[in-house]
């Protein structure tokens, strides 16, 4: 029993590593139609560096998710440390608004921005993507940051009241500090909502100005090279290695 | 103490106000937005604008049967796929929370639940890279098998799956887990002293009060799964058209606003009325 | 029901030995108590002869029959736990006839033997409720019937009692006792608490640091502990130790006391604090034992009444009696601290 089911949490976890592996592999590897023998080349990387194209994406992504994640990691934080001080009316209807853009598939809260900012006349483009980013990530940071909340001893904070420190100072001085790690790991999960971001980014962005995944999905659609699994190598350790550090700092999942 | 009241919601205001402004305008408003557009004849935009009321979009999936069949289509590519990861991510799960202990559990739970977490669009193209005609997948099977196959796997509805399931398999293996974790070894110990077997543990114990994260699980799949259209439109190939797609279709190749909005808002009929049906069940099993 | 016998079984986690050559056997019927402090191998003893854990080395019979290598299941044992593990998702009733169903008893069956094991614990009532909805005691009681209704060949219980505050524990133990005279099964219990282990147990084994210390029935292990350790778990013990001089022991303090006989070169004697009493006058008379001492404190509790007294190289004694029988002397008075010589109790230096 013990045997069978190590073997096959093996077998999951070939399942899942394997096409990206593989995919990575083939980042390296010489021809440009994906033949095999494989011949290792640093060519797609190279390609890469000189594809303006690619590179314009890619900054754009990393800046509207570094935008992202300020302002859903401010807003998220003052919303969680209200949430957990204070009870007043309609709080339980707060807390369930946070459902909505984790739950509706992204599809329909993607193409209700684009109806709505066309509506208001802002239309496509990079301030809309933004304000979408933000949207979805908002409700991550609020669930973290929450969780972390929890384990905080709200006597602290009558504590330093009752030393004479104002709402403001307790607030930065004693309850920020014990959230720090929620915080962070807060943040880096809403930095991964935006640069993974692709169907919201798809609707919302001009053909001009796109998000790096939104590139790479018209580039697969009309027909791709090692060049695209170069950059998907690229972002998909980035990405990997953000989510790494936010399990640190969230410990989700973990029994310790 | 109503003047406190106040105070202490006055505070809340200040604090909560900015996030949920930002909310309203990106998706509530938004939803509002849609709801009436799919009432619209056309895009109300600009100044020759030609439209009035009309519940044309609706009657068009109720009475011409493509999109019905095709919201079909892609319920039941969602029950498939649900199903497949439950399956596959349950066992796996089980594995991981009752079998494996110490550190070495933490890591392997990081490690499957890292990929869900990592770029899913770069997750499919992966796949593409492999299903592809002679692509590795093939060359693999025909290494080892003596006589030449082609699998001919590559835009088909079986691609669409195994995208899918790969996907979404950590979800399910993630819930489960938090789930199983909750039991009580003891209660495990129990059923063994009553000369219990491990099937009669599994069937009567284990699976009753894993349940609730198993289904919550399956909810998480199921509804980002109907919707789903860019996982189809690159493993589907041809057969790639699901509703998901014609959603995508009228929003940016036909330009037909109103009945994308009417479409979305009744996959959002489904998505919520799977979510009410599915929060008792939810809710009861946990006690 | 049969007999379990325990012999020479050593279990060790890594470098701790948890269990070093334990013997133990647990006659058919009887009802026994493994006592200790926590981390003394209680809990381990229980849980191998449970089949939970597998011993390194000797072995654990049930009715005769060697079941080092019979899982769990095939062992036909009947268990509670200490935090009862109940199924949450199953009323009382089919917590109970989990066992039964498992055993394929057939349904008529399983309602029959379900109603009589609701009716010996008290709990007819409430077959139907969900183990959330009862209180803490009547929890207890559906884990202890669930054990039992098997009808396995031996009953092991793990801190039955422990999760009950103190009043309700006191109703459990003459509960727990009214059934298993009942039943008549074997049963095993761990526990912690002395006074449970002498108020229920045909026979106590005291364990420390994953050995057996002392085993024996209640009355035998507390009048005659066999180490300092036993003495003192037990109960309160005043211990005299000195040197043996002739037929006597020469204290510290420079007297002589004489010694029961059979007590052959043991250099401690331990006696309890009722065994103790105080006196104004040097009492005379044979198998009487007497030192000079004086008041210390006097605690007044009721009935009973425990006074503290000073023997003259400062060394304290406790001694226990109804109030009336306790001279009343004031703190700091000279009194006489006398015994009953075949009271003290010789007792090996620490195992």
């Amino acid at each position: 029993m013990g045997v069978l089911g190590c073997i096959w949490l093996v077998l999951i976890l070939v399942f899942l590593y394997a096409p990206i592996l593989i995919m990575a592999m083939m980042s390296f590897n010489e021809s440009q139609f994906y033949q095999l023998p494989f011949k290792f080349s640093l060519d797609w990387y190279e390609a890469l560096a000189s594809n303006d194209a690619i590179k314009t994406a890619a900054i754009r992504s990393v800046l509207i998710a570094i935008a992202t994640t300020v302002i859903a990691t401010t807003l998220g934080t003052a919303a969680s440390i209200a949430l957990f001080r204070y009870s007043f009316p309609g709080k339980r209807v707060l807390q369930v608004l946070l459902f909505p853009p984790i739950a509706i598939p992204w599809l329909i809260t993607g193409t209700a921005m684009l109806i709505f900012f066309f509506g208001i006349g802002l239309g496509r483009g990079t301030p809309s993507v933004l304000i979408g980013h933000v949207a979805l990530a908002l409700p991550y940071v609020i669930v973290v940051v929450s969780a972390r909340l929890a384990t905080f001893d709200p006597t602290l904070e009558e504590a330093a009241r009752s030393l004479g420190a104002s709402s403001w100072t307790v607030t930065m001085r004693v309850t920020v500090p014990w959230i720090l790690p929620g915080i962070i790991a807060g943040g880096l999960f809403a930095f991964a909502v935006s640069f993974d971001q692709f169907v919201v980014s798809y609707f919302l962005s001009e053909p001009g100005d796109a998000t790096l995944p939104v590139l790479i999905y018209t580039s697969i659609r009309k027909g791709f090279t090692p060049e695209i699994n170069a950059v998907s190598t690229i972002i998909i350790v980035i990405s990997m290695a953000i989510m790494l550090l936010a399990a640190r700092f969230s410990n989700f999942g973990g029994d310790r | 103490m109503a003047n406190i009241l106040s105070q202490d919601t006055r505070r809340a205001a200040g604090l909560l106000t900015p996030a949920y402004l930002w909310l309203t305008v990106a998706i509530f408003l938004p939803l509002a937005a849609m709801l009436y557009f799919s009432f619209l004849s056309d895009v109300p935009f600009g100044p020759e604008a030609d439209w009035y009321y009309t519940s044309e979009n609706y009657r068009a999936f109720f009475e011409t049967g493509t999109y019905a069949s095709l919201l079909w289509k892609s319920i039941k590519l969602g029950l498939t796929v649900t199903v497949i990861c439950v399956l596959l991510g349950f066992p796996c799960a089980l594995v991981l929370a009752k079998v494996i202990q110490g550190r070495s559990r933490e890591a392997l739970f990081l490690l499957i639940i890292l990929p869900f977490w990592s770029n899913s669009l770069v997750r499919i193209f992966s796949w593409a890279i492999v299903l592809r005609g002679n692509g590795v997948l093939e060359l693999a099977v025909n290494w080892v098998l003596p006589f030449d196959i082609r699998l001919g796997l590559m835009f088909t509805p079986t691609a669409v799956v195994i995208g899918l399931v790969h996907s979404y398999l950590p979800y399910v293996i993630l819930t489960s887990y938090l789930a199983l974790q909750a039991i009580d070894n003891s209660l495990i110990e129990a059923a063994r002293s009553m000369g219990a077997k491990r099937l009669t543990i599994l069937w009567r114990i284990i699976l009753p009060l894993s349940m609730p994260g198993l289904l919550a699980g399956a909810v998480l799949i199921f509804v980002p799964v109907v919707g789903s259209f860019m996982e189809p439109r690159i493993l589907g190939g041809r057969f790639g058209t699901y509703y998901g797609t014609v959603i995508e279709d009228q929003f940016t190749a036909v330009f037909n606003w109103p009945l994308g909005a009417a479409l979305s808002f009744i996959l959002l009929a489904v998505v919520l009325v799977i979510l009410a049906l599915s929060s008792p069940i939810l809710r009861n099993a946990r006690t | 029901m049969a007999e379990v016998v325990v012999e020479n079984v050593t279990k060790s986690f890594g470098p701790m030995k948890a269990l070093d050559n334990v013997s133990m056997d647990f006659p058919d019927g009887g009802f026994f108590a493994l006592l200790g402090p926590s981390g003394s191998g209680k809990t381990t003893l229980l849980r191998t002869i449970a089949g939970f854990i597998l011993s390194d080395s000797g072995h654990i019979r049930i009715g005769g029959e060697k079941v080092d290598r019979v899982p769990v299941e095939k062992r036909d044992i009947g268990m509670m736990f200490q935090s009862y593990a109940l199924f949450p998702n199953m009323t009382v009733a089919d917590n109970i006839g989990f066992g039964l169903r498992v055993r394929r008893v057939g349904a008529s069956e399983e309602t029959r033997r379900v109603g009589e094991a609701l009716e010996l614990v008290r709990l007819s009532d409430l077959a139907h409720r969900k183990p959330s909805e009862l209180s803490g005691g009547q929890r207890q009681r559906v884990a202890l019937a669930r054990a039992f209704v098997t009808n396995p060949r031996v009953l092991l219980l793990d801190e039955p009692l422990s999760a009950l505050d103190k009043a309700l524990r006191v109703d459990m133990q003459i509960e727990l006792k009214r059934i298993q005279r009942e039943i008549g099964i074997t049963t095993i219990f761990v526990t912690h608490d002395q006074d449970e282990a002498l108020t229920l147990a045909d026979k106590i084994g005291i364990l420390k640091d994953g050995r057996m210390v002392q085993a024996g029935p209640p009355r035998d292990v507390y009048d005659r502990p066999a180490s300092t350790f036993a003495a003192e778990f037990l109960g309160e013990a005043n211990v005299f130790d000195g040197t043996r001089e002739g037929g006597g022991l020469r204290l510290t303090d420079g007297s002589l006391i004489a010694l029961p006989e059979g007590s052959e070169t043991a250099q401690s004697f331990a006696i309890r604090p009722e065994n103790l009493s105080l006196a104004q006058e040097k009492p005379n008379g044979d198998g009487i034992g007497s030192l000079q001492a004086q008041m210390v404190q006097r605690v007044f509790a009721g009935a009973m009444t425990t006074c503290v007294v000073e023997l003259s190289d400062g060394r304290r004694m406790k001694a226990i009696a109804l109030d009336r029988d306790m001279p009343h002397a004031e703190d700091g008075s000279p009194v006489w601290l006398t015994w009953k010589t075949a009271q003290l109790t010789p007792i090996g230096s620490e195992p």
